[in-house]
């Protein structure tokens, strides 16, 4: 036997076992695709998900995706229950006013990390100097804009001293990104400690614990015995999170049956599709992101920096603009549902929400007319069409973007009241350019930092809003003022509705949509709860 | 009259010279750092055209005086020159930076990811030897006639659809419409996990899945890889099919295969015994230039299957507009392009003495 017929045969026999021992094991794994689950109580469940995680050390990162982990993990002392927004003391005994500018919390008793570590004031102290110290760009320290100290007087008591007195967003406030408590044993004091080393460290004191963790890969998660919160223990015997790119390979994977509950951020088209199937079910619930137009009052049509400067005529496009718009289409057609019509500044679930522009404009129940903005603009003495220039972004809200300006510009130009001029900016570009008095009118979102009506207000509203359109409104920020102090419950609540009747007049920006939290389950699962909190536990999904 | 001897003669290599290969390695080698050099600076300076990575990245999510802040600190405000000095230092002592949106030492993210992109390589070589030597082989065997035609028409094709295209069909056929292979992935969850919890994982998952001595685990890594190393691999199988066939159709004129078919040997015995060594050789070449289509092709069937790899990993930061991941990646890839080429070049010397001249 020749050389050749020796390596040639050898070769043979070696591909020949190799996809032998391929088919072989493939058909082991039973194709692959399926998956198997463990047992115990509630059942292993696998969370699948596009958003990304930037760090899980609470002082440098303030994105969706970091803080999801964060709230599986890190203590807080205050949160939401699950089914509401409004927050009670979670692992604090209690929390309150005890001056103006004094808010002191007590600490349950006995609380300890995962870690064996003690869990006491002292660890809440540094949780929050921690974050003023570092300061990171990318985290959320500005939410603590308000803190001037805090102190730790005995191992169960902590004193927050507030710069502004009777600060109604506080306990919210501790609540939110800013507020997981961390071990002081394993954080760094003032500069960011690593993933690696926090899961090493078993830092973890909120309902679960890290078992393992590969950012934005895959991370295991198993029920912590020593959480003393407020949230309860966990239903299931863990939660593995698997974190994908493309949405449509999360939705395969959970029509598939490969994950069993798919959160953040499936397209409009794969809800609708999933909600046909029946292997699933579709789980929805009130969302914090809103959509909206602003109006710059000095550029707009007849803005204060224009030649033809008439704050009459330029309320009068505005209010047309309002009259035209027709928020049901653009969540059927756009976003098959996946948002809903908002028809004022503060969305729907959250404590003194109204909606007064579905009174004030179109015909009166949130459909538009177009006799309503005829009559607005030939009040005001305004010559149509009215030129419009819409500036909208097409790579930081979504790739339905275009669609939805697509018909705005079409809503607004039926009847020949308008003419639209849409033009679209990369997102690096558009955000310099719209504080820079660049468009007249553009699109924008956002996403809570936390959920309550204040932050759907101060920032929008109040004299150095982020939006600097120039809106100025001197009740309106009185009222903002009054409302973040006022202890009296039914009194904020008429403040908090009062300024949304008085932006909806001013039409300092025109609400178009509201958010909807859409997860998707398998048939067997069960407790995903979607709330005004914003915020998916893993803790009451169980099989 | 020419014999069996002559025509072997006539095949016979050159002799080596002494010292002919190791002036012929020590300059290929000393070729690779202008090549790196000028491919360094070429990436550093196309990062640079749309202004500072900080900028680039972070732009619009931070308040301007945060911006400035960070570009500061990042030094990205000084001249470009001491920018590039900098840089330069910084990779000659393998330190390309942090990612600007996470922070991580872009060395890591190589080290982490590379081994997955190596992985799929190596599957989607193994698919191109395992289609486009035995089908360019059979091409030459039934040269001019149907299936020489078909299976040329299915080379050309092989490598003319775009890598993005054939992985979407295959997905879209095997995954969405017939549901048999996993759309995503590199293992399921639950083996991903396992692998995850394996101390001294290799990142190699059938290396991992292997050593962790669990047949379903085996199973899984190698379903989860029959997509994306179809998708790469078609491309090279077409490209190795041409050119076993023309090549074991030119070996089958030379003078001593005549002769052997004077003798009375069959075609099929022409072919595979006596053409189909020689005709193997200019693969070897052409692997070296195939490292740099696989690693370019994996940036796009990386991310058309979740493939967690360097590719995979390129364009998320690509999206994320993290030009210095961006730039450490590219630097990275292209030196494994020009190391790779050293090989196959001093591999290729070493079968054939000739190549040195």
């Amino acid at each position: 036997m020749s050389l050749v017929h020796i390596r040639r045969g050898r070769v043979g026999i070696a591909v020949a076992a190799l996809a032998g021992t391929a088919v072989m094991l493939a058909a082991c794994s039973g194709g692959g695709g399926g998956e198997s689950t463990g047992g115990g109580a509630g059942g292993d469940l696998i969370v699948g998900t596009t958003d990304k995680i930037t760090f899980i050390d609470p002082a440098g990162s303030y994105d969706n995706g970091s803080f999801a982990v964060m709230n599986q993990v890190y203590p807080f002392l205050f949160n939401s229950q699950y089914g509401t927004a409004d927050v009670t003391p979670d692992i604090a005994e209690s929390g309150e006013f005890t001056s103006p500018t004094e808010f002191t919390v007590t600490l349950k008793d006995g609380l300890t990390f995962a870690n064996g570590h003690k869990l006491t004031s002292s660890d809440v102290k540094f949780s929050f100097d921690r974050q003023l110290k570092i300061a990171d760009p990318n985290g959320p320290s500005s939410l603590l804009g308000n803190l001037a100290s805090v102190e730790a007087p005995d191992d169960t008591t902590v004193v927050f001293t507030l710069k502004n007195g009777n600060d109604q967003t506080w306990e919210q406030i501790l609540s939110s990104p800013a507020g997981p408590i961390v071990d002081e044993e394993v954080f760094s004091a003032d500069s960011l400690t690593s993933d690696d080393d926090i899961v090493a460290g078993n830092a973890f004191g909120g309902q679960y614990v890290i078992d393992s963790y590969k950012i934005n890969e895959l991370i295991s998660y198993k029920p912590n015995p020593d959480y003393k919160g407020a949230l309860g223990a966990a239903e299931n015997s863990s939660v593995t999170v698997k974190y994908y790119a493309d949405a449509s390979n999360l939705k395969l994977d959970v029509a598939g049956g490969n994950i069993d509950v798919a959160f953040r951020s499936l397209s409009a088209t794969d809800v609708d599709d999933l909600s046909k199937n029946d292997a699933v079910k579709v789980v929805d619930g009130p969302g914090g992101e809103i959509r909206y137009i602003v109006f710059n009052f000095d550029t707009m049509p007849f803005g204060a920096a224009t030649p033809e400067a008439d704050p009459a005529k330029s309320l009068a496009v505005r209010q047309a603009m309002a009259d035209l718009i027709d928020r049901q289409a653009l969540s059927e057609d756009v976003y098959k549902g996946t948002y809903t019509p908002l028809y004022s500044y503060v969305p729907q679930g959250l404590t003194g929400a109204t909606e007064p522009l579905k009174d004030l404009y179109g015909d009166g129940a949130g459909a538009p007319d177009l006799d309503k903005a005829k009559a607005a603009l030939e009040a005001a003495g305004v010559s149509t069409p009215v030129t419009l220039n819409l500036q909208y972004n097409g790579d930081h809200y979504g790739p339905s973007s275009g669609d939805e300006y697509a018909a705005v510009k079409s809503q607004l130009e039926e009847g020949g009241l308008f003419t639209v001029n849409l033009a679209q900016t990369e997102w690096v570009q558009y955000a310099k350019d719209r504080t820079a008095d660049v468009y007249p009118m553009y699109q924008l979102g956002w996403f809570p930092d936390y959920s309550d009506a204040d932050n759907y207000l101060t920032p929008f509203f109040s004299a150095d809003n982020f939006l600097v359109n120039h809106y100025d409104n001197s009740e309106v920020q009185e009222l903002i003022t009054a409302q973040a102090s006022e202890t009296d419950a039914a009194a904020r609540q008429s403040d908090i509705e009062k300024i949304q009747e008085l932006v909806a007049k001013d039409l300092s920006t025109l609400p178009l949509l509201q958010g909807t939290q859409v997860a998707v389950v398998g048939k067997d699962v069960d407790g995903a709860v979607l709330d005004g909190s914003f915020k998916f536990r893993y803790a009451p999904l169980h099989k | 009259m020419v014999t069996a001897v002559d025509a072997a003669a006539v095949v016979k290599p050159v002799a080596p010279q002494r010292g002919g290969l190791w002036r012929y390695i020590l300059i290929r080698l000393v070729l690779i750092i202008p090549t790196v050099f000028i491919l360094v600076t070429v990436v550093f300076l196309l990062m640079r055209v749309t202004g500072d990575p900080i900028t680039a990245a972070l732009g619009g999510k931070l308040p301007p005086a945060q911006l400035a802040e960070r570009i500061h600190e990042a030094g990205y405000d000084r001249p470009l020159i001491v920018q590039y000095a900098e840089y330069i230092g910084g990779v000659f002592r393998g330190d390309f930076g942090n990612t600007i949106t996470d922070g991580r030492p872009v060395v890591t993210i190589l080290l982490q990811y590379g081994s997955a992109t190596l992985e799929l390589a190596l599957y989607a070589l193994i698919v191109a030897f395992a289609l486009g030597i035995p089908l360019g082989l059979l091409a030459a065997y039934r040269r001019d006639r149907w299936q020489d035609a078909a299976l040329r028409i299915a080379a050309i094709l092989g490598y003319a659809t775009p890598i993005f295209f054939l992985g979407m069909v295959l997905k879209l056929v095997f995954s969405v419409a017939l549901g048999v292979l996993p759309a995503s992935g590199r293992a399921g969850t639950r083996t991903e996990l396992a692998l995850q919890s394996l101390d001294g994982q290799t990142g190699i998952y059938l290396i991992d899945a292997i050593r962790l001595g669990r047949a379903d685990a085996v199973g899984d890594v190698l379903w989860h890889a029959v997509l994306p190393a179809l998708a790469l691999g078609i491309l090279t199988a077409g490209i190795f099919l041409r050119l076993v066939r023309t090549n074991v159709i030119g070996t089958l004129g030379s003078q001593y295969v005549t002769s052997a078919r004077a003798r009375g040997v069959g075609e099929y015995r022409l072919v595979t015994k006596h053409a189909y060594r020689p005709a193997l050789i200019p693969i070897v070449t052409v692997i070296g230039l195939q490292i740099a289509v696989l690693l370019s092709g994996a940036v796009l069937t990386e991310t058309t299957f979740e493939w967690k790899g360097i590719g995979f990993m390129l364009s998320e930061y690509l999206k994320a507009r993290d030009f210095v991941a961006v730039q450490g990646i590219v630097v990275m890839i292209a030196v494994v392009v020009a190391v790779t080429n050293f090989i196959v070049d001093v591999v290729a010397a070493l079968i054939d003495p000739r190549v040195r001249y």
